[in-house]
């Protein structure tokens, strides 16, 4: 099956966390997904940043797009939190595995997929 | 999208009407917070939440409300939010936040 990649090195920073949430709606809607889909793979990515924020100097995010799914890889996101991690964390966590259709924490971080339910058809 | 907050007094309900304009997110939590706490601090009362013109809030900004929520019922006040659009009122029903706090349409 056909993929397209893109690839996100972006400073380790809350105020670039913004330019990933617009670069990652713009993907999700290219894709065909709908606007309540599109808001669920913002804010999924947008967690998965928090959670990883200040592990490294950059996200390393990756953009897996398939006909029927968008694979999301977002490095240093641990679903285990250490005593240290704020109920925060834990609540991104929860947030992420609701919103999207699959989840899988893999050693470098974390795999959020979105199910595109029509496929992509353009 | 930045975030922006008015923070006005209702003498009538005397209530704190707190209007956060933009992006709860991550980067403008800290923000929301302060405004938040400096009201607390001079008057200890209920705060109201008008969310007509909040687009976004991610699990910072919900920590926020949770913190200041804990803040507010010490006294015995409470935090009211109104107008939540739909995509945030979907957080708080997945993160049964809107069993903890008082929404109204």
């Amino acid at each position: 099956m056909e993929r397209d990649l893109i690839e996100l090195k972006i400073p380790n920073k809350p105020d670039y966390v913004g330019v990933i949430r617009l670069t990652t709606s713009s993907i999700a809607s290219k894709m065909g997904l709908n606007i309540e889909e599109i808001e669920d793979v913002k804010v999924s990515i947008a967690e998965a940043c928090i959670n990883a924020l200040g592990k490294s100097e950059n996200f390393i995010i990756r953009y897996e797009l398939y006909s029927d799914r968008l694979e999301i890889f977002v490095e240093d996101v641990r679903e285990v939190c250490s005593k240290d991690d704020s109920k925060e964390k834990e609540l991104g966590i929860f947030i992420i595995k609701s919103l999207m259709d699959e989840v899988e924490f893999t050693d470098s971080g974390i795999k959020m997929i979105k199910i595109i339910e029509d496929g992509m058809d353009d | 999208m930045p975030l922006d907050i008015t923070v006005s007094f209702d003498h009538v309900k005397n209530t704190w009407v707190v209007k956060p304009v933009g992006e709860v997110d991550i980067y403008t939590s800290p923000k929301m917070k302060e405004a938040l706490i400096d009201s607390l601090k001079e008057k200890d009362i209920d705060i109201l939440i008008d969310c007509d013109e909040l687009e976004y809030v991610d699990s910072t900004g919900l920590g926020v409300l949770i913190s200041i929520l804990k803040r507010v019922r010490e006294s015995g006040n409470d935090i009211i939010i109104v107008n939540l659009k739909q995509n945030i009122r979907k957080l708080f029903d997945i993160t049964g936040l809107d069993k903890v706090f008082i929404i109204k349409e």
